[in-house]
C-alpha cells in the first residue's frame, strides 16, 4: 500500500497521474477524508466523477475497491454476508450419511451444526469485506440515495465503529477503517446524522478549461479544438434546464461518437447525427433539437 | 456550477499565530469557532462537532492559506447544496471583510412571508393524539354526537372560528394510511419467530439429509410515500392547512410524507415543518417560500415538481395529493403535460378541490381540471371533515 499523501497538491498529482483531474475543492475533501479517518459523502449532478473518483482513489493507493451499489429496497443481508445455503445443504447430506454410518460411536450433533456456521460457509457481501480490509480498501457506497432510510440507519451505526456481529461467529471489527466514499445524486434528502458522520462536497460542474482538460486526458487521440467546441456546445445544453442535463460522462462520449463517425468538427450536421450520444432523454432532444443551431455556434 | 473559492493562496488570514502542533493554536480556534457561530447565526445549521472537525480539518492544511480555509470549512461545517451559498457569504464577509449588502434587503421579506406562511400553515402538536383519546376529546370538546353530524357536513368556508378550531382538532386525531406495496424484502409468513437456520441444519440432519418443508416468506409490505402538492394562494391557503394538518397526524409514516407548497412558484417544506419545535420550523419554511403572492400557476408549479423531483424518483410507486381549485393563470398545455409526466411517474394521483363542494355530479367548471382530469385517479373536495374522511377512508385502497 502506498503511503498516505503528504499535501494536498501532492494529492491531486497523484490523482492526475492515473487519469483523475480533481479540482482543489475535491482534492482537499478527499485528503481530508484520509487525514481525518472520516468518510465522504458526494453529492453532485449526474455524471461528474463521483464513482470514478473512488475507483481512481483504489487504484493510486493500491488499495481493494469495494462497492456497495445500493438500491431500492436492499437490507442488510445483502449488504453484510449471508450464508452459502447450497453448500450447507451439501455438507448436511455428508454428515447424515456419516451419522447414520457412525451409530454410536460419540457423533456431537452440537459441534457437526457448529462447523456449518462457521467461516467457511459464510459469504461476504460488501460491508463485511470492508471491514475485514480495514485500510487495505476503499469502500464506495455508490447512489445511497436510491437506498431507503432504515438502510441508511444501518451503516449510520457501520460507519462509526466499523464494526459488526454475527451472531454465530461474533463480532468483527476492522483493525483500521477503509477509506469510505459515499455517493449521492439527491433523488432525496439524507439524513442529518449520517451526514454530520461525513465530509461533505458537493461536485459541480467543472469549469470549461478543467473540462476540456479532461476529454484530453480520457481521449488522448482528440484535437483540442474539437475538444473545446464539444465542451462549450455542451454547456450551452446545461443551461436549457433539460430534465437531464449532461455530465462530463456525456461530453466524452459525445467527442467519441463524433470521432466513431469521422466527424472532426462539430456542425449542426454532425451535432445531428450524434446528438444522441449527449442528451438521452427524449423530451430534451426535441428541445436540443430546435436550439442546434445556437447550441453549436461559437466555441 | 461556478468555484467561487477564494483562489489559490490568497492573503494570509493567520501568519505566525496558526504555527505549531497538530493542532491549531488557542487564537486561531477562538477565530474558527466564532465563524462558526457567525454562520450558524446565518441559518446554517453548524454542529459543536461540525466546529471540532472545523479545527481538526484546518490542522493538517495552511491555516495562513485562505483557501485551505475556505475548503476546510466547506467540507465539514456544510453538509446540503443549498447553504453554500450562506457559506460562500459568510466567510467573504467574516475572512475578507466584504460588507453584508444583500442582509437588510432580504429580512423584511422574510419576516412578512413568515407571516402569510403562519396564517396558512399551522403545524400541529408534536404528538397527535391516538384514536383511544378521540373520545375523552370530543367530551373535551363538548361535541355531542349531534354537533359532529353538523359539523361533518358544513363546508369548513361557512365554519364559526371556534368550529374551526374544533374541527381542527378532530382533523389531527384523524390517522392517515397510505396504501401499501410490496418491497424486495421479506419476512417469514409464519408470524412470531424470526428465521432460524441453526433449527433448520437440525431438523435437516434429523431428517437424514432431507430439509424440512420450506420456511414460506412473503415479500413484506410497507406504506407508499404520501406526496403533498398544495395550493397555498388566497382562498386556498385555508384548506391546504387542513390537509397539512390531516397528513401530520400520520405520525408514524412521517418521513413518508413529503410536503409541497405553489402558489407563483413550487417549493418543498417537507424539511422545514419535520422539525420539532414549530416556531423554527415556521421560520425555516418562511426563509424558502418566498412569493406567496400573484396569481396561481398550477400548470408551472406541477412542471416544476415533475422536472426537479418526479423524474429524480421522489414520487416513485407513491400517492400525489394536489389540493387546488385548478384556476390556472398559466398555458392549459403546460398543465396537460406535466399532468401526464406525473401520472408516469406516480403510483396515483388524487386531487382535492374544495369548490367541487358536495355534489358529485359536479362538472368542474375550470379550464385547468379539465385539461388534468383524464390524468386524475380519484377527485374529492376536501371542503369539509366528511369529506376528508372520503380520503382517509380511500387510501389504503390505493393498492
Ligand atoms: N475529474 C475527472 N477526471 C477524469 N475523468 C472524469 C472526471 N470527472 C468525470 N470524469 C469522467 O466521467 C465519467 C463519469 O463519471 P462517474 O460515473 O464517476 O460520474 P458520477 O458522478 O458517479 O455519475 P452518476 O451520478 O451518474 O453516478 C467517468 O467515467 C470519467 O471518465
Ligand atoms: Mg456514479
Amino acid at each position: 500500500m502506498r503511503d498516505r499523501p503528504a499535501d494536498v497538491a501532492h494529492l491531486t498529482e497523484l490523482l492526475a497521474a492515473d487519469g483523475y483531474l480533481a479540482d482543489r475543492g475535491l482534492a482537499t475533501a478527499v485528503f481530508l477524508a484520509l487525514s481525518l479517518d472520516r468518510p465522504l459523502l458526494l453529492e453532485g449532478e449526474v455524471g461528474v466523477g463521483k464513482t470514478e473518483i473512488a475507483k481512481t482513489l483504489a487504484t493510486t493507493f493500491g488499495r481493494k475497491l469495494i462497492r456497495l451499489q445500493c438500491y431500492e429496497g436492499i437490507d442488510a443481508s445483502q449488504a453484510l454476508y449471508e450464508w452459502d445455503y447450497a453448500r450447507q445443504m451439501l455438507q448436511i447430506r455428508a454428515m447424515s450419511t456419516r451419522a447414520a454410518d457412525a451409530l454410536d460411536s460419540g457423533y456431537d450433533e452440537d459441534a457437526a451444526v457448529d462447523a456449518l456456521f462457521g467461516p467457511k460457509f459464510l459469504i461476504e457481501r460488501p460491508l463485511l469485506a470492508a471491514v475485514r480490509a480495514g485500510d487495505a480498501a476503499v469502500l464506495l457506497i455508490d447512489e445511497v440515495d436510491r437506498a431507503d432510510d432504515e438502510f441508511e440507519a444501518f451503516l449510520l451505526e457501520l460507519l462509526s465503529d466499523f464494526q459488526l456481529t454475527i451472531p454465530e461467529i461474533g463480532t468483527i471489527t476492522a483493525s483500521s477503517s477503509p477509506l469510505v466514499i459515499l455517493t449521492s445524486n439527491r433523488t432525496r434528502e439524507l439524513h442529518d446524522a449520517l451526514k454530520r458522520r461525513c465530509l461533505y462536497h458537493w461536485v459541480g460542474y467543472p469549469g470549461a478549461a478543467r473540462e476540456v482538460e479532461i476529454v484530453l486526458t480520457r481521449e488522448p487521440g482528440v484535437a483540442p479544438a474539437l475538444a473545446r467546441k464539444v465542451v462549450a456546445a455542451v454547456n450551452r445544453l446545461r443551461e436549457l434546464d433539460l430534465a437531464k442535463p449532461p455530465g462530463v460522462a456525456e461530453t466524452i462520449d459525445w467527442v467519441r461518437t463524433l470521432g466513431v463517425l469521422r466527424a472532426g468538427e462539430l456542425d449542426e450536421h454532425s451535432a445531428l447525427d450524434t446528438l444522441g450520444a449527449v442528451v438521452k432523454d427524449r423530451d430534451d432532444l426535441e428541445l436540443a433539437q430546435a436550439r442546434l443551431s445556437e447550441i453549436v455556434s461559437g466555441g | 456550477m461556478a468555484d467561487t473559492a477564494p483562489g489559490g493562496h490568497g492573503p494570509s488570514a493567520f501568519g505566525p499565530a496558526a504555527e505549531g502542533g497538530a493542532h491549531p493554536g488557542r487564537d486561531l480556534v477562538d477565530v474558527l469557532v466564532a465563524f462558526g457561530r457567525r454562520l450558524r447565526a446565518a441559518g446554517v445549521a453548524v454542529g459543536t462537532g461540525d466546529l471540532r472537525t472545523y479545527c481538526a480539518a484546518v490542522a493538517p492544511l495552511d491555516p495562513g492559506d485562505l483557501g485551505d480555509l475556505y475548503w476546510a470549512g466547506r467540507v465539514s461545517l456544510v453538509s446540503r447544496r443549498e447553504d453554500l451559498a450562506v457559506y460562500d457569504r459568510v466567510f467573504r464577509q467574516f475572512f475578507l471583510d466584504e460588507p453584508d449588502d444583500d442582509l437588510g434587503k432580504r429580512m423584511p421579506l422574510a419576516k412578512h412571508a413568515r407571516d402569510q406562511l403562519r396564517a396558512a400553515v399551522e403545524v400541529p402538536r408534536a404528538d397527535p393524539p391516538g384514536p383511544e383519546q378521540r373520545e375523552e376529546q370530543r367530551a373535551e370538546l363538548g361535541l355531542v354526537a349531534s354537533d359532529l353530524q353538523v359539523l361533518r357536513a358544513k363546508a369548513f368556508a361557512d365554519c364559526t372560528d371556534d368550529e374551526l378550531a374544533a374541527l381542527r382538532k378532530l382533523i389531527a386525531a384523524i390517522r392517515l394510511t397510505p396504501p401499501r406495496r410490496r418491497t424486495r424484502r421479506h419476512v417469514p409468513a409464519r408470524r412470531g419467530r424470526a428465521p432460524d437456520p441453526r433449527r433448520t441444519a437440525r431438523e435437516t440432519l434429523r431428517r437424514h439429509g432431507e430439509p424440512p418443508p420450506p420456511r414460506h416468506r412473503r415479500p413484506r409490505l410497507r406504506p407508499r410515500r404520501l406526496v403533498l402538492v398544495l395550493d397555498v394562494s388566497g382562498s386556498m391557503a385555508g384548506y391546504s392547512r387542513n390537509l397539512l394538518q390531516f397528513a401530520y397526524s400520520t405520525t408514524r409514516a412521517l418521513d413518508r410524507v413529503e410536503v409541497f407548497c405553489f402558489g407563483t412558484r413550487l417549493t418543498r417544506v417537507t424539511r422545514e415543518l419535520d422539525h420539532r419545535a414549530p416556531d423554527e420550523a415556521l421560520a425555516r419554511a418562511a426563509r424558502t417560500v418566498l412569493d406567496w403572492e400573484g396569481g396561481t400557476r398550477v400548470g408551472d408549479c406541477l412542471d416544476r415538481f415533475v422536472r426537479d423531483w418526479g423524474r429524480r424518483g421522489l414520487s416513485r410507486g407513491a400517492v400525489v395529493v394536489i389540493c387546488s381549485d385548478g384556476l390556472d393563470r398559466g398555458d392549459p398545455a403546460v398543465l396537460a403535460h406535466a399532468m401526464e409526466r406525473l401520472k408516469r411517474l406516480s403510483h396515483a394521483i388524487i386531487w382535492m378541490n374544495p369548490h367541487r363542494g358536495a355534489d358529485p355530479r359536479h362538472v368542474p367548471a375550470a379550464l385547468g381540471m379539465l385539461v388534468a382530469a383524464p390524468h386524475i385517479d380519484l377527485l374529492l373536495s376536501g371542503h369539509d371533515l366528511a369529506s376528508l374522511l372520503e380520503l382517509a377512508t380511500a387510501l389504503p385502497r390505493l393498492r
